[in-house]
């Protein structure tokens, strides 16, 4: 028999969900794990990508689920639950643990910041065998994660966790560094570090620019949630307002109300659905009693005896759409009113601290790192920048992505290898759904009520029964996904899946086109010889097509006939009592 | 002693509880022990590897799919029931229990429904006995009728009359014509008549050369009936005439046709 096979695509085809993630998780890959159950295995698989399941399954934006195919039958698969109960249950029964790799390179790299881009290009790195380590300003490494997002959101131990596992790898840690002051480009070079990644990310609050904001009471929201997370709990009044609309605004406001402010309020200075906060996020502020005021910004900022008195405001109405398509919000002149609160959070972006940062580094406003947006090279040959400090601030996954990215490019770098040969976009999203109609709707199955088992109490036996439950539940969960692009490579099935592909046997194919017609995937035809061809591809090795074929002119490379007959002879053969 | 039914379950990967372990003999309590043959889709069961399942020894043939929107192959699963549906009316002719095959839809989460339908047809299968091909007598009836029948699952015609049930069903041809579900049945019983019935003469002379009326006495059909068989069955190169005896031509199987 000759297989026959052809590469018809030179893209590689991924379904949407992977093409969305800025870490190229392999999204089908693990929800097809965890509908047989194999949670672990998810981890692992999702391991592969990023080092980081439990956090992305608690804080990340989802650009997965928003791209997932099923929003076009009902609602999109709940994947960011799933794979935070991965995580869990992982953690919980014992962890993978890492296998540290050998060190095959002895070129040093050091990484600027152990947020989430310089840990995951840590991680990335000292899986490709080379010796890192990592300078942190911080008391503990984490970033944003651990000294951004409040506990009640990311619990420290879970970021702790997943660090440890990159520690495990071999990487080091030196906490308590400041970077441009001992340590600099030169003094890193002279102690023998061969490639350095800048990931420093965006580290201070941007001003409001009213007046009123140097007095006492008003704290920038990053540096406010990192006093709470360094257990430096800031004193604040009964009444409090954020002003912003982002995640970091609704953070501080939750925050507030849990160290015992009466009133939160929120200014924001467009209308609720531009917000660029996460809705889940907005529904738990306000369920928890945080008030909203929309359309509204500081004119400035009142006080008494130098602490704060009152914020006063102006209304707000759209104009013009502006650069980043959304309506400008323009104020109306005479409408001041003021509010009476005794903190004010200002929560309206944040800033990269340049000052610790060779000129050089900057770009000509000296507001961001410049680097190339492929590679992440910088100015300076051998120095690498990435995350928040070269986009401004953004996502876990998005520093995630560029911390893999200028893994790859050090790697290269080291090696002597072309840093932007094969980089450029060679994905392509694909899916073999062409019916939606056709498609039968699932309702959402699982929520996160149901992961959140920590809030009620309960004995040994009934969260034993209670795991049993949500485990089944994320399973049928799991199961909405369509499955919609190609093979998932979950890898799950070695034996029998793993590249189980078609092949025809062309000495007895009649062309009959049974295949053709029953291929759930196209990915079997005719071709100009009139004899069928499989497309590696699209093929998922179900093999449909060798058990309707009328010739049986068509075979499965793994699951072949004799192989199943093999398999009945060994069952039929064992001895049950 | 208790008889304990062999059952071959072939079942779909997606479909297989976590819990159970297809290498060993799973130890979940309630749990009966069958023989598990993985595959990726059930989609993938051909129909003569069932039947070569059953005249390997197995007394029963359980087969398990996803339910119908779980199936990871769009349609694997009713790819399958098509063919356990042809291959019941195709085990009906000879003789054999149809109810010794049996087609299941199970989840991964739910080893519960998949434990009772193991359980419900065990011992369905125990009530029925031991399979009659496990007798060790090689040339009885059904012996041959089972042997005929697998050859008939690897009959070109009747695969092709299968694989095209959902495009003759469901779309029109290339000459706009449909065909309705009950037409199709009419077509399909009547092929698996003519084929069963041609590949179990084709089996009985393969032993020794027979008359036409040795054969339609073997087969209780008529003379006439029979020698309409061996005219088409000569067109297709499957019988050839062995000799000539007195004045009645003897016809011999040929090995491949």
């Amino acid at each position: 028999m000759k297989a026959t096979s052809q590469t018809l695509e030179k893209k590689r085809k991924l379904p949407p969900c992977r093409v969305a993630c800025p870490a190229g998780v392999n999204v089908q890959g693990y929800v097809a794990l965890i509908q047989q159950g194999k949670f672990k295995e998810a981890v692992e698989l999702i391991r592969k990508a990023m080092p980081f399941p439990a956090i992305c399954g608690r804080v990340c934006f989802s650009p997965c689920q928003e791209a997932c195919s099923r929003k076009n039958v009902d609602q999109p698969v709940g994947i960011r639950y799933l794979k935070r109960l991965a995580a869990d249950i992982e953690r919980e029964q014992g962890r993978i643990e890492p296998k540290a790799s050998p060190k095959t390179h002895n070129e040093k790299v050091a990484i600027i910041g152990a947020g989430p881009a310089g840990l995951s290009c840590a991680y990335e790195l000292a899986k490709k065998g080379y010796p890192v380590t990592i300078f942190e300003r911080m008391p503990e490494a984490g970033g944003m994660m651990r000294w951004g997002i409040p506990d009640y959101r990311l619990q420290k131990y879970v970021v702790a966790n997943e660090i440890s596992y990159i520690q495990d790898l071999g990487v080091e840690i030196k906490t308590g560094v400041e970077f441009g002051k001992k340590t600099t480009l030169d003094s890193l070079r002279k102690d023998g570090y061969k490639a350095i990644f800048i990931a420093t990310g965006a580290q201070l609050s941007q001003k409001l620019g009213v007046p009123g904001e140097e007095l006492e009471g008003v704290y920038p929201a990053v540096e406010f949630l990192r006093h709470v997370a360094l257990g430096e709990i800031p004193h604040i009044g009964e009444k409090v307002a954020v002003i912003g609309g982002g995640n970091t605004a609704i953070d501080a406001a939750r925050t507030a109300l849990r160290l015992g402010a009466k009133q939160v309020m929120i200014l924001y200075r467009r209308a609720k659905e531009d917000m660029p906060a996460l809705p889940v996020e907005i529904e738990a502020a306000e369920e928890e009693g945080v008030q909203f005021n929309f359309l509204v910004a500081p004119k400035q900022i009142l006080g008494e005896d130098g602490k704060v008195k009152a914020v006063e405001c102006l209304r707000m109405k759209f104009g013009e759409p502006d650069e980043s398509g959304r309506r400008r919000p323009i104020p109306i002149p005479g409408s001041e009113h003021t509010y009476e609160v005794n903190t004010v959070i200002p929560a309206i972006g944040q800033q990269i601290e340049t000052s610790c940062l060779p000129s050089t580094l900057l770009d000509k406003s000296n507001r961001a790192v410049t680097a190339d947006p492929l590679t992440l090279e910088t100015q300076i040959p051998g120095v690498f920048a990435g995350g928040d400090a070269v986009t401004g601030p953004a996502s876990v996954i998005e520093a995630v992505g560029a911390g893999k990215r200028a893994a790859e490019s050090i790697d290269r770098y080291l090696t002597g290898k072309d840093l932007r040969a094969g980089r450029e976009d060679e994905t392509e999203e694909s899916t073999w759904i062409k019916n939606w109609e056709q498609i039968a709707k699932k309702p959402e199955r699982y929520t996160l009520s149901h992961v959140d088992v920590g809030r009620q109490p309960v004995s040994f036996t009934e969260a034993d029964e209670l795991l049993v439950k949500i485990k089944k539940l994320a399973m049928s969960e799991a199961h909405r996904c369509l499955e919609c692009g190609p093979c998932s490579e979950c890898l799950g099935n070695e034996e029998l899946c793993e590249a189980d592909k078609a092949m025809v046997d062309e000495a007895s194919c009649t062309g009959c086109n049974v295949c053709a017609l029953n291929c759930p995937f196209e990915a079997i035809r005719k071709n100009e010889r009139g004899i069928a061809e499989v497309n590696e591809i699209l093929c998922k090795g179900c093999g449909i097509c060798a058990a309707s074929c009328p010739e049986r002119a068509i075979s499965m490379k793994k699951c072949s006939d004799t192989q199943l007959l093999a398999n009945v002879d060994a069952v039929l053969g064992r001895e049950y009592i | 002693m208790i008889f304990r039914p062999k059952i071959v379950a072939f079942m779909c990967h997606w479909s297989l509880p976590p819990e159970i372990d297809v290498s060993t003999p799973s130890l979940i309590r309630g749990y009966p022990k069958i023989r598990i043959v993985k595959t990726m889709c059930a989609g993938r069961i051909d129909p003569a590897i069932v039947m070569e399942t059953f005249l390997k020894g197995a007394d029963g043939v359980l087969v398990v799919g996803c339910h119908s929107p779980d199936c990871h192959y769009v349609d694997g699963n009713t790819q399958a029931e098509r063919k356990v549906k042809m291959l019941k009316r195709l085990i009906r002719l000879t003789g054999f229990d149809p109810e010794r095959l049996r087609l299941e839809w199970a989840n991964a989460s739910e080893i519960e429904n998949l434990a009772r339908i193991i359980n419900h047809f065990r011992n369905q299968v125990a009530s029925l006995g031991a399979s009659p091909l496990t007798s060790g007598e090689s040339n009885s009836d059904v012996v041959i009728n089972i042997k005929a029948a697998k050859a008939v699952a690897e009959n070109f015609t009747l695969r092709l009359l299968v694989g095209r049930e959902k495009e003759m069903t469901e779309n029109a041809n290339v000459y706009g014509d449909k065909v309705s579900q009950e037409e199709f049945d009419r077509l399909l019983e009547e092929t698996l008549e003519a084929e069963f019935i041609r590949h179990k003469i084709h089996q009985l002379i393969t032993e020794k050369p027979m008359s036409v009326k040795e054969i339609a006495a073997e087969t209780h059909m008529e003379p006439s009936q029979t020698l309409c068989h061996i005219v088409n069955m000569r067109r297709k190169n499957m019988i050839t005439l062995d000799h000539v005896k007195g004045t009645t031509p003897l016809y011999k199987a040929l090995e491949a046709h």
